[in-house]
């Protein structure tokens, strides 16, 4: 126990050291000049580092980028922890990926460590300014604009994922497209436990169902709420416990659990990818998106059905975001912004790190997508959106078989105009210094409860008011008046200057 | 343990020698720990100014700099945090339950095996006693967790199987805290005995024989031995090792406390120590400022609790204390 205490403690002093003797050496890095072309040091987020193409795809794309622009960069792929690292350490870069679920872009550019654009945007590329549109709001922190949000799913659409085979062609159920709440899934779940009662139907683990808080907006970590429909002329905002829709989902998911719908060790369970026969699976994605419907990954045809959404928050359309250091000289600040705009305006030029290199990585199917090939999944698996406008490149199909709509997006950002729910205090983001001691001590509380309640392991009457009795022994309410006084502040600064645009 | 022994030697051997000469090579000898402890354990220490700075980094300014000029004092903030929950309580309680529990246990085991093993003919059995009870040692907690998970599992699990067998209920282990005390020593000891063990198993090797053979002839029988001139013996050891680990009671082991239990909730009341306090609050954001504070704060405990150790065995038995 000792050595291991003292291994832990030694690897903290060792990275406190390297950092030490690093941090001089690495501030230099980013300002060095090429030859006749700049080089930006670019740092995005890779759950498991670069992988094993990068290097080589980095360097097509730059090719392309000394021609058109004269830059390249220097693209690395780091876990959370290492950007975490380098932004706590004030490593020089020139962009980075920022967000509001990792490295959090509020926080970040209310500290001011973000290039304000506002203006540089507009005067140096306007085709990226217009390309972005009414997005933009999401970026801006007191009016300006402090990064540029790449364009993806902007709205969260919650979706069940069901084994067509077994619930239509076997059981003769029908899965329409469009289903209505979370619960409307019980006629499978109860008819999937019949024929099989010792096996669970939903697919769930410590994670919880994905998406399942996205119907709220929430702040400091999810302790506090706000519905995004009220009836409230002024907002409000909320403890968890009195939230009623969101008690009544715990609710339903502990309903779920004591029926034998979920596992009973779900709360530590790591994940149920592995486990093929699982009928009911849950995802958040967009209206078309293919992915979760490839029969050669599962053995049995996927049919995916929406069950709520699209929600649209400030926190879904901060999904992913580009960050300029607020260091940069203003001529490297808009090489940053034209590389970007070169990204969101060039298909071709995007597509190379969006999926690597055409005819080895992946290939153009005839309908316009792509189709990614073996060595392309193997070696340079795609996250788009960590590496630019996921808008702006061309949409994948799964297979020669099932094709994608090669249009896409331009019917999901139609839906976000028709059927979108928005949240009524989108734009608002919560000040949390000052607070940030409560906020550390409800998140410990928080997180003593949160895998079993939204795993349906405990049930929710029980446990959340003995949270409650500690959560406000921490200072909760202090935090709720604190966060309704600045939702306040900012409403009344909303309808002021919707009075002065209207006159 | 190996410090005082060494200023001993300098003691009797200086006056042979030169003393300086002598003293150069000592030191020539000792640099690279010299260095090693300045690089990794001084070196570092700047950190605790961590734990009294609001931390607010500029990019591309050096670290040193981010620290001392960009950052605003915090006073005793900071550590605000740990203060605010109103589990306090259990959690310390927690925390130094299982530590005072693991230096006695930890200490009484380890040594009554030595004492056993020591005591066997075979040398081959005791060989491989000693290097299967030493694997444990070797596993990561994660895999530790997984293993003990294969016999918890409410569906799968071994000890439901067995308890089915016979027409008991099955236990759903992970929502289950009464049990985890129990579960979490034997677990603990059961990874750390053997290592331990080694440590004692040495020094009684070193245990000059003739006196056990005085014994004997005597007429003295094993307890007697082992009570008037092992246990004896091996008192230096066992007060080093206490000593050691009263600095560490604030201090738990993290893998023990959050894999093993699979960071189940409902284990939280019997599973929280101090260190999974910190990194569940920590967990989702970076609060460097904090954590330092938190760790600043066991370290402050261990350090007064090591010094009152030392003293208490210095009362009690003066060569058996570290300073």
């Amino acid at each position: 126990m000792d050595r291991l205490n003292q291994a832990y403690r030694m690897t903290k002093r060792i990275v406190l050291t390297a950092l030490l003797l690093a941090v001089p050496a690495l501030t230099g890095c980013g300002l060095r000049k090429g030859n006749d072309y700049t080089t930006l040091r670019w740092v995005t987020y890779s759950p498991s580092g670069a992988s094993m193409d990068a290097k080589e795809v980095i360097e097509a794309a730059n090719e392309i980028s000394r021609e058109k622009l004269g830059i390249e960069v220097e693209l690395e792929f780091q876990p959370s922890d290492k950007m975490n690292l380098m932004m706590a350490s004030g490593e020089y870069y020139d962009m980075v990926f920022t967000s509001s679920w990792l490295n959090y872009f509020d926080r970040n550019a209310e500290d001011g460590l973000y290039y304000d654009i506002t203006d540089l945007v507009q005067e140096e590329t306007p085709a990226l300014y217009e390309s972005i549109g009414k997005y933009w709001e999401c970026a801006k922190i007191g009016g300006r604009i402090m990064g540029v949000p790449i364009l993806k799913d902007m709205g969260a659409e919650e979706m069940f994922r069901l084994n067509a085979d077994y619930f239509e062609t076997r059981k003769g159920m029908e899965i329409p497209e469009r289903m209505d709440g979370l619960e409307s899934v019980e006629p499978f779940l109860k008819a999937y436990k019949e024929d099989y009662p010792n096996k669970y139907p939903v697919a769930m683990d410590k994670g919880g169902i994905p998406g399942f808080l996205n119907f709220l907006e929430r702040i400091a970590g999810g302790v506090i709420v706000i519905p995004y429909d009220q009836d409230t002329p002024v907002p409000q905002a909320m403890a968890i416990w009195d939230c009623e829709p969101l008690m009544n989902r715990y609710r339903t998911l502990h309903r779920w659990y004591e029926a034998g719908y979920i596992h009973p060790d779900a709360a530590t369970i790591d994940s149920t990818d592995a486990d093929l026969s699982i009928p009911v699976r849950f995802g958040v994605a967009w209206k078309g998106y293919m992915g979760y419907s490839n029969p050669a990954q599962w053995g049995f045809e996927v049919k995916t059905s929406t069950y709520e959404g699209p929600f649209l928050s400030r926190q879904s359309e901060q999904g992913a975001m580009f960050g300029i250091c607020a260091a940069c000289t203003k001529e490297r600040a808009t090489e940053c912004l034209k590389y970007i705009e070169l990204l969101s305006t060039d298909r071709k030029f995007r597509d190379i790190l969006a999926y690597g290199i055409e005819g080895k990585h992946f290939n153009y199917l005839e309908n316009g997508t792509v189709l990614q090939t073996q060595a392309g999944i193997d070696r340079y698996p795609a996250n788009l959106y960590t590496t630019g406008s996921v808008v702006n490149a061309s949409v994948s199909s799964v297979s020669q078989e099932v094709l994608s709509d090669p249009d896409q997006w331009k019917k999901v950002f139609e839906e976000y105009e028709t059927d979108g729910i928005y949240s009524q205090t989108k734009g608002f983001y919560y000040d949390t210094t000052r607070k940030e001691s409560i906020i550390t001590s409800l998140q410990a509380i928080y997180s003593d409860y949160s895998t079993e309640l939204r795993t349906g392991t405990s049930d929710p009457d029980v446990v959340i008011p003995k949270m409650r009795k500690r959560m406000e022994a921490a200072g909760f309410n202090e935090l709720l008046e604190d966060v309704q006084s600045q939702l306040n502040e900012w409403m009344e600064k909303a309808e002021h200057e919707e009075t002065e645009s209207e006159e | 343990m190996k410090k005082p022994s060494q200023k001993n030697n300098v003691r009797k051997t200086g006056r042979k020698a030169p003393k300086a000469r002598r003293d150069r090579e000592l030191f020539a000898m000792s640099l690279p720990a010299i260095l090693w402890y300045l690089a990794f354990c001084y070196l570092p220490l700047f950190g605790i100014f961590f734990a009294f700075k609001q931390f607010t980094p500029k990019p591309g300014e050096s670290l040193l700099k981010n620290l001392f000029v960009n950052s605003p004092w915090a006073g005793l903030d900071n550590f605000s945090f740990l203060f605010r929950s109103s589990e306090l309580p259990q959690i310390l309680f927690n925390t130094l339950f299982y530590n005072l529990i693991f230096l006695v246990l930890g200490i009484l085991i380890p040594v009554m095996l030595a004492v056993v093993l020591a005591e066997l003919h075979s040398k081959f059995f005791s060989g491989v006693v000693q290097m299967v009870m030493l694997l444990p040692y070797f596993l990561s907690w994660v895999i530790v967790g997984y293993c003990l998970y294969g016999f918890l599992a409410t569906d799968e699990g071994q000890v439901n199987h067995v308890l089915r067998m016979f027409g008991a209920a099955a236990v759903q282990w992970y929502q289950s805290p009464g049990y985890w005390r129990v579960i979490l020593i034997l677990v603990e000891i059961w990874k750390s005995a053997g290592y331990a063990m080694v440590i004692y198993l040495c020094a009684i090797t070193a245990i000059d024989r003739t006196l056990y053979e005085g014994a004997k002839m005597d007429g003295a029988t094993f307890w007697q031995r082992v009570r008037y001139i092992t246990l004896p013996m091996l008192r230096p050891t066992i007060a080093t090792i206490f000593i050691l680990r009263t600095g560490s009671l604030l201090a738990s082991d993290f893998g023990l406390f959050y894999q093993v239990p699979l960071d189940s909730n409902s284990l939280q009341p019997v599973t929280q120590t101090l260190d999974v306090y910190v990194y569940k609050a920590l967990m989702t954001q970076a609060n460097f400022s904090f954590s330092a504070a938190a760790s600043f704060l066991q370290n402050a405990v261990g350090c007064v609790l090591l010094i009152i150790a030392n003293a208490v065995v210095k009362k009690t038995d003066e060569d058996s204390s570290l300073m």
